[in-house]
């Protein structure tokens, strides 16, 4: 951890919170562990953000089962958005934490009945079947909230990864790809399409896969894991039974990928370092030897 | 710190300059009324003060703002990994084993000798 969390100031803990709310880094543990140590003593010096640090705190506990932790923050929003349909969210989520999810979609059910649009609450109840391990239930529930909010990102992205778990991978892409639209500047959506279109396997899919991580190399050169990816696409080409053109292409291509991963990888770095440390110490046991002598 | 206090200056400087430039135009204006002249031009000296203090609050100004974005829409999402982007918060589901950090958990095998060891 590069953190020293003794000596770091309530701003600096402020900052760092704010940099993983942003994010969207989960670091429960660490949070927990800030805000015991640091940040709750110094909560009314946040001003308007300590609403969104307390939420941030709530969920951290929940994810460590600090309930005392949460129940606290729970109360302090309540006290001061009394009847605050956000806060109920927060005690439904109390109890799923608690393992009582009966009683957690009783209290949704109240707020989806009090305010229809509120999107939060049904995610929730999605989650719920997530939980409980009823992925396919999780899946239908999804795909009726995804009729009434399209627009949601956040939700595709799940609907793909609980599409992935069943092992429905062209329902998957289908997701990944309306993610995708989103965020067409994403090398990570393009580079995980590839992959879901790469296992799906076929000579038609590898050719989608493989333009795709062409894509995502274009966003972003550095992207290691789309270079791997690429290079695996260009090999199944060529030992495919695809014209001979396109084989040819793909031999190119692999080659020139093959180069790349061994100009990113630190192979050739490391060897130069070693050589230099290693020529410095036989100079140093170089001396030795003469003064021995 | 120091570079941007001085820019602070100088934008403050720039407006200084830009009001001063302008009260002088008023002024010569005022003083062309009076006199009864027939003249739109403004000194050269008046215009060369305006133009100069423009630039350099529009330098100065750019100081202290702060840095400029990226004009490629791809760099932001550089820096990013799979780990963060594909963390949903709204989805989130507690029962994990994370359950076992907290300080008040039991294990459920140990709790089950001890009712043992009391029998």
């Amino acid at each position: 951890m590069a953190y020293n969390y003794e000596q770091m100031s309530w701003s600096e803990v402020r900052d760092l919170f704010r940099k993983w709310r942003e994010d969207n880094e989960r670091r429960s543990d660490d949070i927990v562990l800030l805000w015991k140590r640091i940040l709750e003593d110094n909560a009314s010096k946040l001003g308007n953000e300590r609403h969104l640090v307390l939420e941030q705190v709530i969920i951290a506990a929940f994810d460590c089962a600090r309930l005392d932790i949460s129940e606290k923050c729970i109360r302090e929003l309540s006290q001061e958005f009394p009847g605050s349909l956000r806060v109920q969210k927060y005690k439904a989520m109390k109890y799923e934490a608690m393992g009582r999810y009966d009683e957690a979609n009783d209290v949704l059910d109240d707020i989806i009945s009090k305010d229809e649009t509120n999107a939060a609450p049904r995610k929730r109840k999605i989650a719920i079947f997530k939980a409980k391990g009823k992925t396919c239930e999780a899946i239908k529930e999804l795909c009726e909230y995804l009729k009434k909010f399209m627009s949601d990102q956040e939700a595709w992205h799940e609907l793909c990864s609980l599409y992935l778990s069943e092992n429905e991978y062209s329902k998957a892409a289908f997701c990944m790809e309306e993610v995708l639209l989103h965020n067409p500047h994403s090398h990570l959506i393009h580079q995980r399409l590839a992959e879901i279109r790469y296992t799906m396997g076929g000579l038609e899919n590898i050719e989608i896969a493989k333009s795709y991580y062409s894509q995502a190399l274009k966003l972003n050169s550095c992207n290691l894991r789309a270079l791997y990816g690429l290079y695996l696409c260009c090999n199944h080409i060529i030992n495919s039974k695809a014209s001979v053109n396109k084989r040819k292409e793909a031999q190119k291509l692999a080659s020139y990928v093959l180069s790349e991963i061994q100009s990113k990888s630190c192979v050739g770095n490391e060897k130069a370092k070693n050589d230099k440390y290693i020529g410095s110490l036989e100079n140093a046991f170089g001396n030795l030897d003469l003064k021995s002598n | 710190m120091a570079l941007l206090a001085f820019n602070k200056l100088l934008l403050v400087i720039g407006f200084v300059c830009l009001i001063h430039a302008a009260y002088s135009a008023a002024q010569h204006r005022t003083y062309l009324r009076i006199t009864e002249q027939e003249s739109s031009f403004l000194p050269f000296d008046i215009l060369l003060q305006a133009i100069t203090s423009l630039f350099l609050i529009i330098y100065s100004l750019l100081q202290v703002v702060g840095d400029f974005k990226e004009i490629r829409a791809a760099v932001d999402l550089q820096g990013k990994s799979w780990e963060t982007l594909s963390n949903i918060p709204s989805f989130y589901t507690f029962n994990h084993r994370g359950k076992a950090l907290s300080p008040l958990y039991v294990n459920p095998s140990s709790g089950k000798s001890s009712l043992d060891s009391e029998d």
